[in-house]
């Protein structure tokens, strides 16, 4: 018996080990080709004025679809920074989701909104609508209320079926985009529009950045100790992370804070799940695999732009709340889409980003939470080599660190949004304490998730937000 | 000590050694990168009141001696004159251009064949802002280099519609496979009625059907009303796709005599057409299609109602008369919804739709 748990624990923690190997090899990899990225985009960018060809009548119109609820204190300056993006053609369809505050009130009250008798199609299935409101000062803007779907999903299928242009953006209504975002977006559906069925950009954290008149203004690190942490995260997962799949065309999650997409594409999927957990995920996986099925050739880009700006939750239960729904999302999106784990038909989908995300990010919180777990068994038995293991805690955080190191290289080399060098010292000593504590809740609420999702929970969890009208007053 | 513990200690210093070097260097570069930020700013500003001072006095002699003393600072020079290309016009404008070919002239003729594409790019642009058009020539030969370069060359090439630039843009169109046969809809539509004898030439070549489809879309972009008999012979076309094409590109000319083409468009049994048609024909304000237009409102599909109704918005009274009728009938639901939100939006939106 004793042989047997020794042969165990040698086969377990040599998986660990090899865990550990090819976790870190992978981000290494990404970062190598996030740079390669970053270099080509600035290259090409640098002397190219794209607004000369966008402006242009062959670039097709956009439905920008941002559903809310219980927004009532950023809804008004989301939908006012909506309005104000430079784009040829576009329409903002605001999805009221049965708010239980006084979101559809603060709209109606800012906007001057008027209930009409708009009449749409219902391609995708969502909960009735409610009314249908347009605003004559603004006549690119409508607002759906619709009775709570209890999803974003199905807020966002109501904004699908009264959208009437080809290209559809879908945007959090707590998020906050550049003015340029949809031309630089639209860029891939310009060169390639036949294959290109959707893309998406770098989502920035706002916490501790002023804001005026719907735009990000002036970028600093906010005082929030857990906003910093997960400003490291973002600058990971996207200029690391992302950027470097999109170089290996293994793209298979669009951010739900700003997507774009082509709707007829998005329409013959059945439009968004309304049982997803994470409605992104999920739309991008099942549009590829119904690609790939019909062996349509697609392409799905990723800009190495800054164009989108949200806000990161600042207390630890709605930190919780958050990354327990984007695990239970990637869990749901992946095992609904199982079909193409190692599946050659889906190309490098199928044979490298779905292995990736379902071993590295689904099962990652498992293997880490099983290596702590052995600690914590050996220490109590009395058997652990300290040493070593001392060694490899240390190791395990110096690469997290130098993983995030890098990443903050890249963003230096990129946008380099954080003008002071006081800044950038402060993301860097926080790339090494990121890794203890920090770290190891974030997994403990991943493993949670798996609890939640077996037990079949499917509800959002509100998040607290400050909203971006009070994030700025506080800042003044 | 056992092996593993050497090969994760010596692992260890390594990856700390690694780390503390990258924060150095990133603590280090940002510090060069500012005092090149500053350095640069305060050329920027130096050059900038120069060229400032050399368009208020329009003395050509101190152009050149502005040109001259910023010869070692091609970058900041360049930074500068685009932005004020940009904004100046008339005399001050020509001293710009005396400044260009003082400075820059030369290190651009020789970033033509730069191995970096930026190098490449950014001389494009400068030919586009500051050259004489006798100098285009030189960018004839970016038309073999990457898709990026090649189509920018293009775009350069078009702000000079010589017989010559023009067809090497048409034959470069007529080569090119995949998505970029899209992009020279945008280089060709900025040049207007000047290709309408290239368009009338290339819509009789056996093109592909994406590039025919976008010809024919040309023709109704730009309005090239006398390329009407050259297009319409295509709305009998088997692809779709090519129909939708014809009876946008009529809807946008606007001619009269298309009134039985469009009305045969509108009997098509694809829905894209018929809304599309439906709509072209609401654009040529016809009493006589009423009748038509009347009938597609009660379409089965949707957007063949949606441009219908809008079609009648645009006929005027007459139309909006059809429009109350049909919202006050119930024999069809959904043409009587289409026809209340089309009256609605005439009411709240004053026709915004």
């Amino acid at each position: 018996m004793v042989e047997i748990l020794k042969t165990a624990f040698t086969i377990i923690s040599s998986a660990i080990l090899l865990y550990f190997f090819l976790i870190n090899a992978f981000y290494l990899l990404f970062i190598v080709l996030s740079l390669f990225g970053i270099f080509h985009y600035r290259n090409i960018t640098t002397y190219l004025s794209f607004k000369d060809i966008f402006q242009l009548p062959l670039v097709k119109p956009i439905s920008v679809i941002a559903p809310a609820y219980n927004e009532e204190n950023a809804i008004i300056s989301s939908v006012k920074s909506l309005l104000s993006l430079e784009y040829p053609l576009y329409e903002v369809v605001v999805v009221n989701d049965g708010s239980t505050d006084s979101t559809l009130e603060k709209l109606t009250e800012c906007f001057h909104l008027l209930k009409t008798s708009r009449v749409f199609r219902k391609v995708v299935d969502s909960k009735p609508v409610r009314g249908i409101y347009t605003s004559r000062e603004y006549p690119n803007l409508i607002v759906v209320d619709k009775i709570n779907g209890g999803s974003k999903a199905d807020a966002l299928n109501a904004g699908l079926n009264i959208s009437k242009y080809p290209l559809f953006c879908a945007v959090d209504c707590d998020s906050l985009l550049e003015k340029d975002a949809l031309l630089k977006v639209v860029r891939p559906f310009l060169e390639d529009p036949e294959r290109t069925v959707a893309a998406g950009g770098i989502i920035r954290l706002s916490n501790g950045c002023s804001i005026t008149g719907g735009q990000v203004t002036h970028v600093e690190l906010p005082r929030n100790f857990l906003a910093r942490f997960q400003i490291i995260e973002y600058l990971r997962a996207f200029l690391g992370g992302r950027i470097g799949m999109g170089m290996m065309k293994s793209i298979l999650i669009i951010s739900g804070a700003f997507g774009l997409f082509r709707k007829d594409i998005a329409l013959e999927c059945g439009g968004y799940r309304t049982a997803a957990i994470g409605e992104d995920m999920d739309l991008v996986v099942r549009m590829r695999k119904f690609l790939y099925d019909k062996k349509v050739p697609h392409q799905v880009r990723f800009i190495p732009d800054p164009i989108c700006w949200t806000e990161a939750p600042e207390s630890l239960a709605s930190l919780a709340k958050q990354r327990n729904r984007w695990h239970r999302g990637l869990i749901d999106a992946l095992v609904h889409s199982r079909t193409m784990f190692l599946n050659p038909r889906c190309g490098i989908i199928g044979m490298f980003a779905f292995p990736f995300y379902a071993v590295f990010e689904m099962l990652g919180p498992l293997t880490e939470i099983i290596g702590y777990i052995m600690f914590a068994t050996l220490l109590i038995m009395g058997k652990i080599n300290y040493p070593f293991a001392l060694i490899f805690f240390l190791l395990a955080i110096v690469m997290g660190s130098l993983i995030s190191l890098l990443a903050i290289l890249l963003e230096e080399y990129s946008a380099r949004n954080y003008t002071r060098l006081r800044d950038i010292i402060i993301l860097s000593l926080f790339s090494l304490l990121e890794n203890v504590l920090f770290r190891q809740y974030l997994t403990f609420v991943r493993v949670k998730a798996y609890y939640d999702y077996f037990k079949g929970k499917k509800a959002w969890g509100a998040i607290d937000k400050k909203g971006f009208a009070q994030a700025r007053q506080q800042l003044k | 000590m056992s092996l593993p513990i050497i090969v994760a200690a010596y692992s260890l210093l390594f990856l700390l050694f690694f780390s503390l070097s990258l924060f150095l260097f990133i603590v280090v570069r940002r510090i060069i990168v500012d005092y090149q930020t500053k350095t640069f700013e305060k050329h920027y500003r130096d050059i900038e009141k120069s060229i400032l001072e050399v368009v208020s006095s329009l003395r050509p002699e101190l152009a050149k001696e502005v040109a001259q003393k910023y010869r070692a600072h091609p970058d900041i020079l360049v930074k500068v004159l685009m932005e004020y290309a940009n904004i100046i016009t008339g005399q001050a404008r020509e001293l710009l251009q005396v400044i260009f070919n003082q400075g820059l002239r030369d290190k651009c003729l020789k970033d033509l064949s730069s191995k970096r594409m930026v190098k490449r790019l950014r001389v494009i642009r400068l030919f586009v802002l500051f050259s004489n058009p006798s100098e285009y020539s030189y960018l004839l030969g970016l038309l073999q280099d990457k898709p990026m370069v090649k189509l920018t060359a293009l775009s350069a090439l078009a702000r000079v519609p010589t017989p010559e630039t023009l067809s090497y843009i048409f034959q470069a169109f007529e080569q090119d496979q995949g998505p970029l046969a899209r992009l020279y809809f945008n280089i060709m539509f900025g040049l207007g009625n000047r290709i309408e004898f290239l368009i009338r030439q290339y819509l009789k070549k056996p093109l592909l059907e994406e590039k025919l489809g976008l010809l024919i879309e040309l023709v109704g972009a730009i309005r090239l009303r006398p390329l009407y008999e050259d297009i319409v012979v295509f709305a009998g076309h088997p692809d779709k796709e090519i129909r939708i094409s014809v009876a946008r590109a009529l809807g946008r000319l606007l001619i009269p005599e298309s009134v039985p083409a469009l009305a045969a468009l509108c009997a098509d049994q694809a829905w894209e057409v018929k809304a599309q048609a439906v709509k072209g024909l609401g654009n040529l304000k016809n009493p006589e299609t009423l009748g038509l237009i009347t009938e597609a409102l009660f379409s089965p599909s949707w957007h063949v109602r949606l441009n219908a109704g809008h079609a009648l918005a645009s006929l005027g009274e007459e139309g909006i008369k059809r429009l109350k009728e049909v919202a006050l009938q119930n024999m069809d639901r959904y043409a009587r919804d289409m026809a209340n939100m089309v009256l609605d939006d005439l009411v709240y939106l004053g026709g915004a739709a």
